[in-house]
Protein backbone atom coordinates (compact mmCIF):
# COMPACT_ATOMS: atom_id res chain seq x y z
CA UNK A 1 0.00 0.00 0.00
CA UNK A 2 1.45 3.18 -1.08
CA UNK A 3 2.40 6.06 1.91
CA UNK A 4 0.48 9.17 2.42
CA UNK A 5 2.94 11.40 0.86
CA UNK A 6 5.97 10.02 -0.55
CA UNK A 7 8.84 13.30 -1.48
CA UNK A 8 12.11 11.99 -3.61
CA UNK A 9 14.53 14.59 -4.61
CA UNK A 10 12.23 17.23 -4.21
CA UNK A 11 14.20 21.06 -5.18
CA UNK A 12 12.78 23.99 -5.15
CA UNK A 13 14.86 27.01 -6.63
CA UNK A 14 13.03 30.19 -6.78
CA UNK A 15 13.32 33.01 -10.00
CA UNK A 16 17.00 34.60 -8.77
CA UNK A 17 18.88 31.67 -8.10
CA UNK A 18 17.46 30.92 -4.26
CA UNK A 19 17.21 27.13 -3.04
CA UNK A 20 14.16 27.00 -1.17
CA UNK A 21 14.61 23.17 -0.79
CA UNK A 22 17.61 21.47 -1.79
CA UNK A 23 17.30 17.26 -2.29
CA UNK A 24 15.07 16.32 0.27
CA UNK A 25 13.35 12.92 0.33
CA UNK A 26 11.14 11.51 2.95
CA UNK A 27 8.01 9.43 3.63
CA UNK A 28 4.84 9.73 5.61
CA UNK A 29 2.69 7.15 6.48
CA UNK A 30 -0.62 6.65 5.85
CA UNK A 31 -2.53 7.55 9.65
CA UNK A 32 0.56 9.05 10.97
CA UNK A 33 0.74 12.15 12.65
CA UNK A 34 3.88 14.05 10.57
CA UNK A 35 5.70 17.01 12.33
CA UNK A 36 7.70 19.19 10.02
CA UNK A 37 10.21 21.14 11.82
CA UNK A 38 12.58 23.95 11.39
CA UNK A 39 13.46 27.53 11.51
CA UNK A 40 11.94 30.59 9.59
CA UNK A 41 13.30 30.14 5.92
CA UNK A 42 14.42 26.53 6.28
CA UNK A 43 11.88 25.35 3.49
CA UNK A 44 8.97 24.28 5.65
CA UNK A 45 6.14 26.24 3.36
CA UNK A 46 7.68 25.50 -0.13
CA UNK A 47 7.57 22.19 0.42
CA UNK A 48 3.98 22.50 1.70
CA UNK A 49 3.50 25.06 -1.51
CA UNK A 50 5.42 22.24 -3.65
CA UNK A 51 2.74 19.69 -2.81
CA UNK A 52 -0.28 21.61 -2.59
CA UNK A 53 0.74 23.24 -6.21
CA UNK A 54 0.88 26.87 -4.74
CA UNK A 55 4.19 26.44 -6.00
CA UNK A 56 6.35 24.76 -8.93
CA UNK A 57 8.73 21.95 -8.26
CA UNK A 58 12.08 22.24 -9.73
CA UNK A 59 13.15 18.80 -9.53
CA UNK A 60 12.34 15.57 -7.85
CA UNK A 61 8.55 13.86 -7.36
CA UNK A 62 5.76 14.04 -5.10
CA UNK A 63 3.31 11.73 -4.43
CA UNK A 64 -0.03 11.75 -2.85
CA UNK A 65 -1.34 8.23 -2.22
CA UNK A 66 0.84 6.85 -4.77
CA UNK A 67 -0.82 9.99 -6.95
CA UNK A 68 1.62 11.78 -8.71
CA UNK A 69 1.01 15.67 -7.68
CA UNK A 70 2.26 17.11 -11.27
CA UNK A 71 1.11 14.73 -13.60
CA UNK A 72 -2.21 13.78 -11.91
CA UNK A 73 -2.67 17.03 -10.24
CA UNK A 74 -6.30 16.97 -10.02
CA UNK A 75 -6.73 13.83 -8.88
CA UNK A 76 -3.95 14.31 -6.26
CA UNK A 77 -5.74 17.80 -4.87
CA UNK A 78 -8.99 15.65 -4.25
CA UNK A 79 -6.63 14.03 -1.97
CA UNK A 80 -5.24 17.06 -0.11
CA UNK A 81 -6.38 19.82 2.68
CA UNK A 82 -4.10 22.85 3.18
CA UNK A 83 -4.81 25.35 6.00
CA UNK A 84 -2.21 27.98 4.71
CA UNK A 85 -0.04 29.83 7.28
CA UNK A 86 -1.32 32.86 5.85
CA UNK A 87 -4.67 33.86 5.31
CA UNK A 88 -5.46 33.36 1.67
CA UNK A 89 -8.93 34.32 1.85
CA UNK A 90 -11.12 37.06 -0.42
CA UNK A 91 -11.66 38.74 3.08
CA UNK A 92 -15.30 40.89 1.89
CA UNK A 93 -16.36 36.95 1.51
CA UNK A 94 -19.02 35.67 4.40
CA UNK A 95 -17.66 32.23 6.73
CA UNK A 96 -20.73 30.23 5.12
CA UNK A 97 -19.35 31.49 1.24
CA UNK A 98 -15.69 30.59 2.04
CA UNK A 99 -16.82 27.34 3.21
CA UNK A 100 -19.38 26.70 0.06
CA UNK A 101 -17.13 27.99 -2.62
CA UNK A 102 -14.36 25.59 -1.24
CA UNK A 103 -16.53 22.74 -1.55
CA UNK A 104 -17.74 23.80 -4.79
CA UNK A 105 -14.17 23.76 -6.22
CA UNK A 106 -13.62 20.23 -4.89
CA UNK A 107 -16.94 19.68 -7.34
CA UNK A 108 -19.25 18.30 -4.22
CA UNK A 109 -22.75 19.28 -5.21
CA UNK A 110 -25.38 21.51 -3.79
CA UNK A 111 -27.13 19.27 -1.42
CA UNK A 112 -23.81 17.72 -0.20
CA UNK A 113 -22.52 21.07 -0.02
CA UNK A 114 -24.84 22.62 2.52
CA UNK A 115 -24.81 19.93 5.23
CA UNK A 116 -21.29 20.08 5.55
CA UNK A 117 -20.67 23.63 5.26
CA UNK A 118 -23.40 24.11 7.85
CA UNK A 119 -21.39 20.52 9.73
CA UNK A 120 -18.11 22.49 9.40
CA UNK A 121 -19.51 25.76 10.68
CA UNK A 122 -20.87 23.97 14.12
CA UNK A 123 -17.97 22.00 14.76
CA UNK A 124 -15.56 25.12 14.59
CA UNK A 125 -17.81 27.13 16.71
CA UNK A 126 -18.92 29.59 13.58
CA UNK A 127 -22.46 29.38 13.25
CA UNK A 128 -22.73 32.76 14.78
CA UNK A 129 -20.62 34.07 12.73
CA UNK A 130 -21.67 32.61 8.89
CA UNK A 131 -23.01 35.47 7.91
CA UNK A 132 -20.20 37.82 8.75
CA UNK A 133 -17.67 38.62 6.78
CA UNK A 134 -14.03 37.25 7.05
CA UNK A 135 -12.15 40.89 7.63
CA UNK A 136 -15.34 41.26 10.06
CA UNK A 137 -13.60 38.20 12.52
CA UNK A 138 -11.29 37.92 15.20
CA UNK A 139 -7.56 36.43 14.68
CA UNK A 140 -8.92 33.02 16.21
CA UNK A 141 -12.02 33.30 14.20
CA UNK A 142 -9.92 33.22 11.02
CA UNK A 143 -7.93 30.54 11.77
CA UNK A 144 -10.70 28.10 12.92
CA UNK A 145 -12.50 29.07 9.57
CA UNK A 146 -9.16 28.18 7.51
CA UNK A 147 -8.87 25.06 9.24
CA UNK A 148 -12.64 24.27 8.44
CA UNK A 149 -12.06 25.58 4.93
CA UNK A 150 -9.51 22.54 4.99
CA UNK A 151 -11.74 20.21 6.06
CA UNK A 152 -14.54 20.94 4.18
CA UNK A 153 -13.54 18.41 1.00
CA UNK A 154 -13.06 15.72 3.77
CA UNK A 155 -9.16 15.26 2.24
CA UNK A 156 -7.15 12.45 3.33
CA UNK A 157 -4.04 14.43 3.66
CA UNK A 158 -4.32 17.35 6.18
CA UNK A 159 -1.52 19.52 5.53
CA UNK A 160 -1.15 22.50 8.23
CA UNK A 161 0.80 25.12 8.01
CA UNK A 162 1.40 27.00 11.25
CA UNK A 163 -2.32 26.40 12.42
CA UNK A 164 -2.66 27.30 15.73
CA UNK A 165 -0.44 30.78 15.31
CA UNK A 166 -1.78 33.82 16.44
CA UNK A 167 -4.45 32.19 18.68
CA UNK A 168 -4.78 31.85 22.50
CA UNK A 169 -3.84 29.17 24.45
CA UNK A 170 -7.70 28.19 25.01
CA UNK A 171 -8.19 27.36 21.42
CA UNK A 172 -4.78 26.28 20.91
CA UNK A 173 -5.78 23.30 23.26
CA UNK A 174 -9.08 23.07 21.56
CA UNK A 175 -7.25 22.29 18.42
CA UNK A 176 -4.99 20.26 19.90
CA UNK A 177 -7.79 17.79 20.73
CA UNK A 178 -9.56 17.67 17.47
CA UNK A 179 -6.76 17.37 15.63
CA UNK A 180 -6.03 14.30 17.44
CA UNK A 181 -9.64 13.19 17.08
CA UNK A 182 -8.95 13.79 13.49
CA UNK A 183 -5.75 11.24 13.54
CA UNK A 184 -8.07 8.96 15.31
CA UNK A 185 -10.33 8.62 12.25
CA UNK A 186 -8.19 7.60 10.05
CA UNK A 187 -6.54 11.07 8.66
CA UNK A 188 -2.85 11.86 7.82
CA UNK A 189 -1.81 14.79 8.98
CA UNK A 190 1.34 16.94 8.36
CA UNK A 191 1.74 19.54 10.69
CA UNK A 192 4.49 22.44 10.55
CA UNK A 193 4.65 24.58 13.92
CA UNK A 194 7.15 26.73 15.74
CA UNK A 195 6.03 25.91 18.92
CA UNK A 196 7.85 22.90 19.45
CA UNK A 197 5.63 21.59 22.76
CA UNK A 198 2.80 21.38 20.18
CA UNK A 199 4.60 19.16 17.68
CA UNK A 200 6.00 16.90 20.88
CA UNK A 201 2.19 16.83 22.15
CA UNK A 202 0.93 16.15 18.64
CA UNK A 203 3.19 14.27 16.13
CA UNK A 204 4.73 10.39 16.43
CA UNK A 205 6.78 11.51 13.12
CA UNK A 206 9.15 14.17 13.45
CA UNK A 207 11.52 15.73 10.53
CA UNK A 208 13.68 18.82 10.77
CA UNK A 209 14.83 20.75 7.81
CA UNK A 210 17.60 23.76 7.96
CA UNK A 211 18.64 25.29 4.98
CA UNK A 212 16.30 23.81 2.55
CA UNK A 213 17.73 20.11 3.37
CA UNK A 214 16.62 17.49 5.66
CA UNK A 215 18.43 17.18 8.89
CA UNK A 216 16.86 14.92 11.09
CA UNK A 217 13.90 12.27 10.66
CA UNK A 218 12.55 10.21 13.83
CA UNK A 219 9.90 9.16 15.58
CA UNK A 220 9.02 11.61 18.77
CA UNK A 221 10.42 8.47 21.09
CA UNK A 222 13.93 9.01 19.60
CA UNK A 223 14.01 12.67 19.99
CA UNK A 224 13.37 12.46 23.68
CA UNK A 225 15.35 9.60 24.36
CA UNK A 226 18.41 11.57 22.58
CA UNK A 227 18.27 14.85 24.84
CA UNK A 228 14.65 16.66 23.28
CA UNK A 229 13.06 17.84 20.63
CA UNK A 230 14.41 21.00 21.67
CA UNK A 231 17.96 20.36 21.74
CA UNK A 232 17.52 18.28 18.22
CA UNK A 233 15.88 21.74 16.42
CA UNK A 234 18.67 23.78 17.91
CA UNK A 235 21.47 21.36 16.61
CA UNK A 236 20.12 21.37 13.30
CA UNK A 237 19.41 25.09 13.12
CA UNK A 238 22.78 24.81 14.01
CA UNK A 239 22.40 26.72 17.90
CA UNK A 240 23.37 25.74 21.12
CA UNK A 241 20.82 25.78 23.89
CA UNK A 242 20.85 29.95 25.51
CA UNK A 243 20.54 28.70 29.64
CA UNK A 244 18.75 31.33 31.33
CA UNK A 245 19.99 32.48 34.80
CA UNK A 246 18.27 32.66 37.74
CA UNK A 247 17.80 35.97 39.50
CA UNK A 248 20.19 34.79 42.44
CA UNK A 249 22.93 34.30 40.01
CA UNK A 250 25.82 36.23 41.73
CA UNK A 251 28.15 36.77 38.34
CA UNK A 252 26.12 39.39 37.70
CA UNK A 253 28.50 41.55 35.04
CA UNK A 254 26.21 44.34 34.70
CA UNK A 255 28.69 46.55 36.79
CA UNK B 1 -15.12 10.06 -19.19
CA UNK B 2 -12.15 9.51 -16.61
CA UNK B 3 -12.85 11.62 -13.52
CA UNK B 4 -9.42 13.38 -14.66
CA UNK B 5 -10.75 14.34 -17.75
CA UNK B 6 -14.35 15.18 -16.83
CA UNK B 7 -15.16 19.00 -16.23
CA UNK B 8 -15.22 19.84 -12.65
CA UNK B 9 -19.11 22.16 -13.06
CA UNK B 10 -19.51 22.53 -10.11
CA UNK B 11 -16.07 23.88 -9.24
CA UNK B 12 -16.13 26.14 -13.03
CA UNK B 13 -19.61 27.09 -11.99
CA UNK B 14 -18.99 28.53 -8.60
CA UNK B 15 -15.37 30.35 -9.90
CA UNK B 16 -18.13 32.19 -11.70
CA UNK B 17 -20.38 32.95 -8.82
CA UNK B 18 -18.07 34.32 -6.37
CA UNK B 19 -16.07 36.58 -9.05
CA UNK B 20 -19.90 38.24 -10.07
CA UNK B 21 -20.37 38.35 -6.61
CA UNK B 22 -17.63 40.06 -5.87
CA UNK B 23 -18.16 42.24 -9.05
CA UNK B 24 -21.79 43.20 -7.85
CA UNK B 25 -19.80 44.74 -4.83
CA UNK B 26 -19.27 47.60 -7.36
CA UNK B 27 -21.98 48.29 -9.50
CA UNK B 28 -21.63 51.54 -10.55
CA UNK B 29 -18.03 50.91 -11.61
CA UNK B 30 -19.13 48.34 -13.48
CA UNK B 31 -22.41 49.20 -15.26
CA UNK B 32 -23.43 52.68 -14.28
CA UNK B 33 -20.59 54.03 -15.30
CA UNK B 34 -20.32 52.92 -19.03
CA UNK B 35 -23.92 53.34 -19.34
CA UNK B 36 -23.71 57.04 -18.09
CA UNK B 37 -20.34 57.45 -20.36
CA UNK B 38 -22.27 55.71 -23.66
CA UNK B 39 -25.55 58.53 -22.58
CA UNK B 40 -22.86 61.20 -22.43
CA UNK B 41 -21.67 60.49 -25.79
CA UNK B 42 -25.10 60.29 -27.14
CA UNK B 43 -26.47 64.04 -26.16
CA UNK B 44 -22.94 65.22 -27.27
CA UNK B 45 -22.43 63.47 -30.76
CA UNK B 46 -26.37 63.47 -30.99
CA UNK B 47 -27.80 67.07 -29.99
CA UNK B 48 -24.31 69.56 -29.52
CA UNK B 49 -21.87 68.21 -32.13
CA UNK B 50 -23.76 65.92 -34.41
CA UNK B 51 -26.01 68.38 -35.83
CA UNK B 52 -23.03 70.45 -37.54
CA UNK B 53 -21.84 67.32 -39.16
CA UNK B 54 -23.34 65.83 -42.12
CA UNK B 55 -24.57 62.50 -43.08
CA UNK B 56 -22.50 59.63 -43.73
CA UNK B 57 -23.34 57.33 -46.05
CA UNK B 58 -26.66 58.11 -45.28
CA UNK B 59 -26.30 57.41 -41.52
CA UNK B 60 -26.24 60.46 -39.25
CA UNK B 61 -23.05 61.15 -37.51
CA UNK B 62 -24.42 59.58 -33.85
CA UNK B 63 -25.76 56.37 -35.80
CA UNK B 64 -22.38 55.93 -36.86
CA UNK B 65 -20.27 56.68 -33.97
CA UNK B 66 -22.37 54.76 -31.13
CA UNK B 67 -21.05 51.20 -32.45
CA UNK B 68 -17.56 52.34 -31.55
CA UNK B 69 -18.58 53.86 -28.70
CA UNK B 70 -20.19 50.39 -27.87
CA UNK B 71 -17.16 48.48 -28.29
CA UNK B 72 -14.78 50.82 -26.69
CA UNK B 73 -17.14 50.30 -23.66
CA UNK B 74 -17.16 46.28 -23.91
CA UNK B 75 -13.21 46.58 -24.48
CA UNK B 76 -12.49 48.58 -21.45
CA UNK B 77 -15.38 46.60 -19.56
CA UNK B 78 -13.72 43.38 -20.33
CA UNK B 79 -10.11 43.97 -19.74
CA UNK B 80 -10.59 45.64 -16.23
CA UNK B 81 -13.01 42.82 -15.62
CA UNK B 82 -9.92 39.95 -15.98
CA UNK B 83 -6.93 42.11 -15.17
CA UNK B 84 -8.83 43.21 -11.43
CA UNK B 85 -9.99 39.61 -10.75
CA UNK B 86 -6.66 38.31 -11.66
CA UNK B 87 -4.15 40.87 -10.13
CA UNK B 88 -6.17 41.07 -6.93
CA UNK B 89 -6.45 37.12 -6.36
CA UNK B 90 -2.58 37.15 -6.44
CA UNK B 91 -2.35 40.15 -4.51
CA UNK B 92 -4.59 38.80 -1.42
CA UNK B 93 -3.50 35.16 -2.79
CA UNK B 94 -7.31 33.73 -2.10
CA UNK B 95 -6.49 32.67 -5.92
CA UNK B 96 -4.32 30.08 -3.43
CA UNK B 97 -7.76 28.79 -3.09
CA UNK B 98 -8.22 27.69 -6.90
CA UNK B 99 -4.52 26.80 -7.17
CA UNK B 100 -5.29 23.59 -4.34
CA UNK B 101 -8.42 22.98 -6.12
CA UNK B 102 -9.37 20.15 -8.62
CA UNK B 103 -9.33 22.41 -11.46
CA UNK B 104 -7.91 22.20 -14.99
CA UNK B 105 -5.91 25.49 -16.37
CA UNK B 106 -8.71 25.31 -18.97
CA UNK B 107 -11.41 25.51 -16.27
CA UNK B 108 -9.21 28.59 -14.49
CA UNK B 109 -9.57 30.21 -17.68
CA UNK B 110 -12.92 29.38 -18.72
CA UNK B 111 -14.31 30.47 -15.34
CA UNK B 112 -12.50 34.30 -15.56
CA UNK B 113 -13.73 34.67 -19.19
CA UNK B 114 -17.31 33.63 -18.45
CA UNK B 115 -17.74 36.65 -16.05
CA UNK B 116 -16.06 38.83 -18.46
CA UNK B 117 -18.80 37.72 -21.03
CA UNK B 118 -21.22 37.78 -18.77
CA UNK B 119 -20.28 41.31 -17.31
CA UNK B 120 -19.63 42.69 -21.24
CA UNK B 121 -22.79 41.66 -22.24
CA UNK B 122 -24.94 43.64 -19.74
CA UNK B 123 -22.84 46.50 -20.68
CA UNK B 124 -23.72 46.04 -24.30
CA UNK B 125 -27.23 45.13 -24.26
CA UNK B 126 -27.67 48.26 -21.86
CA UNK B 127 -26.26 50.66 -24.45
CA UNK B 128 -27.88 49.41 -26.85
CA UNK B 129 -31.23 49.84 -25.43
CA UNK B 130 -30.35 53.59 -24.53
CA UNK B 131 -29.44 53.96 -28.39
CA UNK B 132 -33.06 52.17 -29.73
CA UNK B 133 -34.45 54.23 -27.06
CA UNK B 134 -33.35 57.40 -28.84
CA UNK B 135 -33.82 56.10 -32.10
CA UNK B 136 -30.29 56.88 -32.86
CA UNK B 137 -29.34 53.02 -33.76
CA UNK B 138 -30.70 49.48 -35.06
CA UNK B 139 -30.07 45.95 -34.94
CA UNK B 140 -29.32 44.58 -38.58
CA UNK B 141 -27.94 40.70 -37.85
CA UNK B 142 -28.23 40.25 -33.81
CA UNK B 143 -25.81 36.99 -34.57
CA UNK B 144 -23.16 39.20 -36.09
CA UNK B 145 -23.97 41.40 -32.97
CA UNK B 146 -23.46 38.87 -30.45
CA UNK B 147 -20.09 37.46 -32.38
CA UNK B 148 -18.69 40.97 -31.92
CA UNK B 149 -19.63 41.31 -28.42
CA UNK B 150 -18.71 37.67 -27.23
CA UNK B 151 -16.02 37.98 -29.42
CA UNK B 152 -14.18 41.63 -28.42
CA UNK B 153 -14.76 40.55 -24.78
CA UNK B 154 -12.78 37.12 -25.20
CA UNK B 155 -9.71 38.63 -26.30
CA UNK B 156 -9.77 41.65 -24.01
CA UNK B 157 -10.54 39.61 -21.12
CA UNK B 158 -7.38 37.15 -22.27
CA UNK B 159 -5.14 40.46 -22.87
CA UNK B 160 -6.62 41.14 -18.96
CA UNK B 161 -5.56 37.64 -17.42
CA UNK B 162 -2.07 38.53 -19.19
CA UNK B 163 -1.47 41.94 -17.77
CA UNK B 164 -2.99 40.29 -14.08
CA UNK B 165 -0.40 38.00 -14.33
CA UNK B 166 2.26 40.04 -15.14
CA UNK B 167 1.51 43.54 -13.10
CA UNK B 168 3.26 43.97 -9.96
CA UNK B 169 1.28 47.18 -8.96
CA UNK B 170 -1.64 48.98 -9.47
CA UNK B 171 -0.03 51.63 -11.39
CA UNK B 172 0.87 48.57 -14.17
CA UNK B 173 -2.34 47.51 -14.65
CA UNK B 174 -2.96 50.80 -16.21
CA UNK B 175 -0.10 50.54 -18.47
CA UNK B 176 -1.95 48.82 -21.36
CA UNK B 177 -5.49 51.05 -21.17
CA UNK B 178 -3.34 54.09 -20.98
CA UNK B 179 -0.43 53.55 -24.06
CA UNK B 180 -2.17 50.89 -26.20
CA UNK B 181 -5.79 50.36 -26.05
CA UNK B 182 -7.03 54.06 -25.74
CA UNK B 183 -4.71 55.15 -28.29
CA UNK B 184 -5.56 52.30 -30.78
CA UNK B 185 -9.23 52.65 -30.18
CA UNK B 186 -9.67 56.25 -30.86
CA UNK B 187 -8.28 56.11 -34.17
CA UNK B 188 -9.65 53.04 -34.89
CA UNK B 189 -12.94 54.28 -36.96
CA UNK B 190 -14.56 55.03 -34.07
CA UNK B 191 -15.27 58.52 -35.20
CA UNK B 192 -14.67 59.32 -38.68
CA UNK B 193 -14.77 56.63 -41.70
CA UNK B 194 -10.86 55.68 -43.35
CA UNK B 195 -12.01 57.67 -46.58
CA UNK B 196 -12.04 60.70 -44.05
CA UNK B 197 -8.12 60.54 -43.20
CA UNK B 198 -5.30 61.39 -45.05
CA UNK B 199 -4.68 58.24 -47.93
CA UNK B 200 -0.46 58.23 -46.94
CA UNK B 201 -2.52 57.11 -43.45
CA UNK B 202 -4.96 54.90 -44.60
CA UNK B 203 -3.28 51.52 -44.18
CA UNK B 204 -2.49 52.37 -40.53
CA UNK B 205 -6.26 51.97 -40.16
CA UNK B 206 -5.90 48.41 -42.03
CA UNK B 207 -3.16 47.36 -39.12
CA UNK B 208 -5.57 48.49 -36.25
CA UNK B 209 -7.73 45.56 -34.76
CA UNK B 210 -10.60 48.25 -33.48
CA UNK B 211 -10.88 49.05 -37.01
CA UNK B 212 -11.93 45.77 -37.78
CA UNK B 213 -13.92 45.51 -34.22
CA UNK B 214 -15.85 49.07 -34.75
CA UNK B 215 -16.75 48.12 -38.67
CA UNK B 216 -17.86 44.90 -37.54
CA UNK B 217 -20.06 45.95 -34.68
CA UNK B 218 -21.42 48.73 -37.38
CA UNK B 219 -22.49 46.43 -40.05
CA UNK B 220 -24.03 44.11 -37.03
CA UNK B 221 -26.08 47.05 -35.84
CA UNK B 222 -26.87 49.97 -38.55
CA UNK B 223 -25.74 47.52 -41.69
CA UNK B 224 -23.13 49.99 -42.91
CA UNK B 225 -19.09 48.86 -43.58
CA UNK B 226 -16.28 50.12 -44.93
CA UNK B 227 -15.44 46.02 -45.98
CA UNK B 228 -13.18 44.11 -44.52
CA UNK B 229 -15.65 41.99 -42.85
CA UNK B 230 -14.07 38.73 -43.59
CA UNK B 231 -10.87 39.94 -42.58
CA UNK B 232 -11.99 41.50 -39.63
CA UNK B 233 -13.34 38.19 -38.62
CA UNK B 234 -10.34 36.03 -39.30
CA UNK B 235 -8.10 38.67 -37.57
CA UNK B 236 -10.12 38.89 -34.17
CA UNK B 237 -10.23 34.94 -34.29
CA UNK B 238 -6.66 34.94 -34.65
CA UNK B 239 -6.33 37.00 -32.29
CA UNK B 240 -8.57 35.34 -30.04
CA UNK B 241 -7.05 31.75 -30.65
CA UNK B 242 -2.90 33.46 -30.14
CA UNK B 243 -4.26 35.09 -26.78
CA UNK B 244 -5.85 31.80 -25.47
CA UNK B 245 -2.65 29.66 -26.33
CA UNK B 246 -0.68 32.32 -24.47
CA UNK B 247 -2.85 32.58 -21.84
CA UNK B 248 -2.66 28.45 -21.08
CA UNK B 249 0.76 27.74 -21.31
CA UNK B 250 1.32 30.76 -18.54
CA UNK B 251 -1.21 29.17 -16.56
CA UNK B 252 0.27 25.48 -17.19
CA UNK B 253 3.74 26.87 -16.56
CA UNK B 254 2.47 28.91 -13.62
CA UNK B 255 4.05 32.26 -14.46
CA UNK B 256 2.76 35.05 -12.11
CA UNK B 257 0.59 32.42 -10.00
CA UNK B 258 2.68 29.66 -8.89
CA UNK B 259 5.90 29.95 -6.78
Amino acid sequence: MSDALSISNLRKVYRGGVVGVDNVSFRVARGDFFGFLGPNGAGKSTTIHCITGIATITSGVIEVFGVDVVGRYREARRLIGLSAQEFNVYTFATCADILDWSASYFGIPKGERRKRVADMLERFGLAEHAKKEFRQLSGGLKRRLVLARALVHDPELLILDEPTAGVDVELRHELWEFLRELNRAGKTIFLTSHYLEEVAQLCRTIAIVSNGKLARLASRDDYLRDGGLEAAYLAAAGRKPVLMRSNDDNTDDTR
Amino acid sequence: MTAALAINWVGLGTMVRREASRMMRVPIQVFIAPWISALLFIFIFGYVVGGRIATIAGHRYLEFVLPGILMMNIVNSSFLQSSSQVYFSRFQRYVEEILVAPLSYVEMIAGSLAVVVARTTVTAIGILLMGLAFGVTAMHSLPEFLFWIVAISISFGLLGIIIGLWAKNFEQLNVLTVFFIAPLSMVGGVFNTIGMLPKFLRWLAYLNPFFYFSTGLRHAMIGFSEGGEAIGIAVTLGLMTTLALIVWRLYAVGWGLRE
